[in-house]
C-alpha cells in the first residue's frame, strides 16, 4: 500500500520521533511512502543548524539518514519554512541571508503537494501535537 | 466508512479528548499515544469514560508510550500495539484523523 | 474520481500561525480543484465572530482569508453548534456562512469524507 505521512509538529515534539517509527515500520512492512510532507512547526526537523547534545537522540539527523537510505520524497511546505528561517541556498540568496538552512535530502515546495500526494496514496496519515 | 482517531496529548491538558469521544461512530477506533495514554491512569475520569465508550469501538494504545510512562494496569477492552500493529491499523479503517 | 478532504479548524484564531495555516491548507486543495469541506470546531469556531480587530495585534486579517474560501471553491462550510454555544455564540453573528451541525450531523460530515485533516 502506499502511503502520504504529513508532520506537523516541531522537531522536540514525540510525535516527530513517532512519524519515524511508523515511517519505518510501514517500509519495513513492505509498504511504499510516495511523500513525507512537513508543515507547521514541524519544518524545524528539515533545519540543518540544530546541534544536539553528545548524549542526546538527534532525530533531525535520523529523520535525514532515513530519508537518504530510501530516497523518499520529503517536502518541505515553503511558505511555513520562510516564516520559520528554513530556506535552501536559493531563497537565502533572495532574502540576502547568510546562510542556506535547510538539510540535503529535502525541497522546498507549496502545499499542492500535499494534496496531490493525497490523491494518488492510499492512506494520508498525519502526525503532530505531543 | 470507518475512522481510526489518534489521539496524543494529555487528557488532562485539552479537551481533544472529550471532543473526540462525542464524534465516535460505531465502528470507529481510538488509538492513544504520546501522553494520551495518562487517559489509562486508574480511577481518573478519562479513563471512566474510555470504559463506557460502546463495545463497537475499539480501544488501542502504543506500547512504547505505555512502558515509558510504567503504565500496566490496563483496561480488559485496551487493545496494545507496537509500530507494525501501527500500521496496519491505518490500513484496517478508511482513513485516520490525527487531533493535532 | 478525486477524493473528498474534510479540514477540521480546531485553533483560536490569534494563537499563533496555527488557523492560518489551516486555512491556508484548504485554500491550497481550493486552488486545486478538490472536494474540499472544512468545519471550525472547538476554539476553531472562534475564527468566526464578526468584529475583530487583528491589526490591534499587527496581525493579517483572517477574515479576509475567509472570505476568500468560496472564491477557491469551497463552499461547504460548518461549525459545530456545541462548540459555538460552549462558548456563548449561539446567537451571535458570525462573518462568514456556515452551517451549524449538531453532534449528529458532525459524525456524518466526518464519516462522509474520504481524508480527514485535523489542525
Amino acid at each position: 500500500m502506499q502511503f502520504v505521512i504529513a508532520l506537523f509538529a516541531a522537531s522536540h515534539q514525540p510525535s516527530a520521533r513517532r512519524a519515524l517509527r511508523f515511517a519505518e515500520a510501514a517500509l519495513a512492512g513492505g509498504h511504499q511512502i510516495n511523500r513525507l510532507f512537513f508543515y507547521q512547526d514541524a519544518v524545524s526537523i528539515a533545519n540543518n543548524s540544530q546541534v544536539q547534545a553528545q548524549d542526546e537522540f538527534d532525530l533531525p539527523a535520523a529523520w535525514r539518514e532515513f530519508i537518504e537510505r530510501h530516497q523518499l520524497d520529503a517536502v518541505v511546505c515553503i511558505a511555513a519554512a520562510l516564516r520559520r528561517g528554513l530556506l535552501d541556498s536559493q531563497e537565502a540568496q533572495r532574502y540576502g541571508r547568510p546562510a542556506a538552512t535547510l538539510a540535503s535530502g529535502y525541497c522546498l515546495s507549496g502545499l499542492g503537494q500535499l494534496h496531490e500526494a493525497a490523491q494518488q496514496a492510499d492512506r494520508l496519515v498525519c502526525f503532530g501535537g505531543d | 466508512m470507518t475512522t481510526l482517531h489518534i489521539l496524543s496529548t494529555s487528557p488532562f491538558a485539552d479537551q481533544r479528548l472529550a471532543s473526540c469521544l462525542r464524534l465516535l461512530s460505531p465502528g470507529d477506533g481510538l488509538l492513544l499515544c504520546g501522553d494520551a495514554v495518562y487517559a489509562l491512569n486508574p480511577d481518573c475520569a478519562p479513563r471512566q469514560a474510555l470504559e463506557l465508550m460502546p463495545e463497537q469501538i475499539a480501544l488501542y494504545a502504543l506500547q512504547e508510550d505505555l512502558d515509558a510512562r510504567g503504565l500496566h494496569d490496563w483496561p480488559a477492552r485496551l487493545q496494545v500495539v507496537d509500530y507494525p500493529a501501527f500500521v496496519a491499523l491505518t490500513l484496517d479503517y478508511a482513513r485516520s484523523n490525527s487531533w493535532l | 474520481m478525486a477524493r473528498s478532504m474534510l479540514l477540521i479548524s480546531r485553533q483560536a484564531p490569534w494563537a499563533g500561525p496555527a488557523a492560518r495555516e489551516a486555512l491556508d491548507l484548504a485554500l491550497a486543495g481550493g486552488a486545486f480543484d478538490l472536494p474540499l469541506s472544512l468545519l471550525f470546531l472547538d476554539d476553531g469556531v472562534l475564527q468566526l465572530t464578526s468584529g475583530q480587530q487583528p491589526q490591534q495585534l499587527q496581525q493579517k486579517d483572517l477574515g479576509a482569508n475567509l472570505q476568500a474560501l468560496p472564491l477557491f471553491g469551497i463552499e461547504q462550510l460548518y461549525a459545530s453548534q456545541r462548540s459555538l454555544t460552549e462558548r456563548g455564540l449561539q446567537h451571535a453573528e458570525l462573518g462568514l456562512p456556515v452551517q451549524r451541525l449538531d453532534d449528529d450531523e458532525v459524525r456524518q460530515l466526518l464519516a462522509s469524507h474520504d481524508l480527514l485533516v485535523t489542525l
